[in-house]
């Protein structure tokens, strides 16, 4: 079920748009198949239903999913390609940051790798270990 | 856009205390407006002066474009009315109260009405006096759409019920938006409740709004930003919009409003050795206003 946090300072119609995305990256929303509908939406979430459109609108325009006339939003057929696509690039930009402070902290290529390489090692195992739970 | 109300430059004083002062605002059709305001600042002073309960002592009232004299009455069957307390009379049963409101409203729709009761689990034959304060409201606002209003007005509806009575209350408002068409007032001091709800924020702060905006545009040009420094510590930082300031040692935190780039640039240009900027909540925002 979608959610959203009226706390956040992320807009409601972001949170709208990022959890649909998660849905498509997880698979749990798989192309061509019908998203709910801004009615259900609105109701269930208790928001105005210009917010739900206004995601829908956005997501349509980026591609995620497309609309069939009188029917409702559907998802997009490349629509998981562009997601990880996204989340490539946000990863990059994280990683981007981190290495300009690494190299702040007068760290050397080799170093930042060899660091880099041991936490992916370390969250692999405790990964490992949630998963065997 | 056409315009449901307008009011014009409208005072109001209790005795020496002025509650409104020269207030103007506008409210457009088929919007969601967020009326937000501490306790005690005139918000429900400013309700209750549209609903002709009580006169303006200056000002004028516009419905439709037409203007509104003080005792006016035709104007108010298109408005639905959710005050703070009911007013019911206490001594009649859910279905006296509407058969008597059904008299008022040309647009009555007994079948909503209906579904409604059934809805909130109401029965026709209990007596006002008997129900809490939770089931008058869920009443109030069945009433308040049985009507079917073109605008629909809560004064500070949801306080004091418990989370799923609230969230009862809300979903009925999100179907009449959905409905379509209808223009929304709402007040309340529950402010992050309205995240989600308001196409329009309106902050009521000492007897005058000193935000009258889409909710969108705020929610995107309101920043906090973090500094810190290491060395040229500034004394003040000069820089317009600033609502609020807190200063720590090294560190600057501000909320600006409206942030825009050159106000970045203006303060990167200070040299801090970090800089962050962020988002705020509808309730961050309406407490740095307030502040």
């Amino acid at each position: 079920m979608i959610k959203v946090e009226t706390k956040s300072f992320i807009p409601i119609y972001e949170q709208i748009k990022n959890e649909i995305k998660n849905r498509i990256s997880q698979g749990i929303f798989k192309a061509n198949e019908p998203l709910p509908s801004i009615r259900e939406l609105a109701t269930q979430l208790i928001i105005n239903p210009n917010t739900v459109a206004r995601a829908y609108r956005e997501l349509e325009q980026e591609g995620f999913i497309y609309t069939r006339k009188g029917k409702g939003c559907y998802v997009s057929d490349n629509s998981s390609s562009l997601v990880k696509e996204e989340s490539t690039k946000i990863l990059n930009q994280v990683f981007d940051r981190t290495i300009e402070e690494a190299i702040k902290l007068n760290l050397d290529p080799e170093e930042i790798k060899k660091l880099f390489e041991q936490r992916v090692d370390q969250a692999a195992g405790s990964e490992g270990k949630r998963r065997k739970k | 856009m056409s315009e449901v109300l307008r009011i014009e430059n409208l005072s109001k004083r209790f005795g020496r205390k002025s509650v409104l002062k020269d207030l103007s605002l506008s409210i457009e059709k088929g919007k969601v407006y967020g009326l937000l305001g501490k306790n005690g600042e005139g918000k429900t002073t400013l309700i209750r002066v549209i609903m002709g309960v009580i006169p303006a002592d200056q000002g004028e009232l516009f419905y439709k474009s037409q203007k509104i004299k003080f005792n006016e009455t035709s104007y108010k069957k298109e408005i639905g009315y959710i005050p703070e307390e009911s007013i019911f009379f206490s001594w009649m049963t859910i279905k006296e109260l509407l058969n008597f409101n059904a008299s008022f409203f040309p647009t009555w729709n007994a079948k909503k009405a209906d579904d409604y009761l059934k809805r909130f689990s109401l029965e026709k034959r209990t007596r006002i006096r008997n129900l809490s304060r939770g089931m008058k409201l869920k009443l109030g606002l069945m009433v308040a759409l049985a009507s079917e209003p073109e605008f629909l007005i809560l004064d500070d509806p949801t306080s004091g019920l418990d989370v799923p009575t609230r969230q009862d209350f809300l979903k009925g408002v999100i179907e009449e938006i959905l409905e379509g068409g209808t223009t929304i007032l709402f007040s309340t001091h529950l402010v992050h409740e309205l995240e989600g709800i308001i196409d329009h924020i309106s902050i009521l702060h000492q007897g005058r709004l000193i935000l009258d905006k889409d909710f969108e545009e705020v929610k995107g040009s309101v920043k906090r930003v973090r500094l810190t420094f290491d060395k040229n510590i500034p004394e003040r930082l000069e820089l317009e919009g600033i609502l609020t300031e807190r200063k720590n040692g090294s560190h600057r935190e501000l909320v600006v409003y409206p942030w825009n780039e050159e106000k970045g640039d203006r303060l990167k240009a200070l040299r801090p050795a970090s800089m962050e900027v962020e988002s705020l909540t509808l309730e961050e925002i309406f407490i740095s206003f307030v502040s």
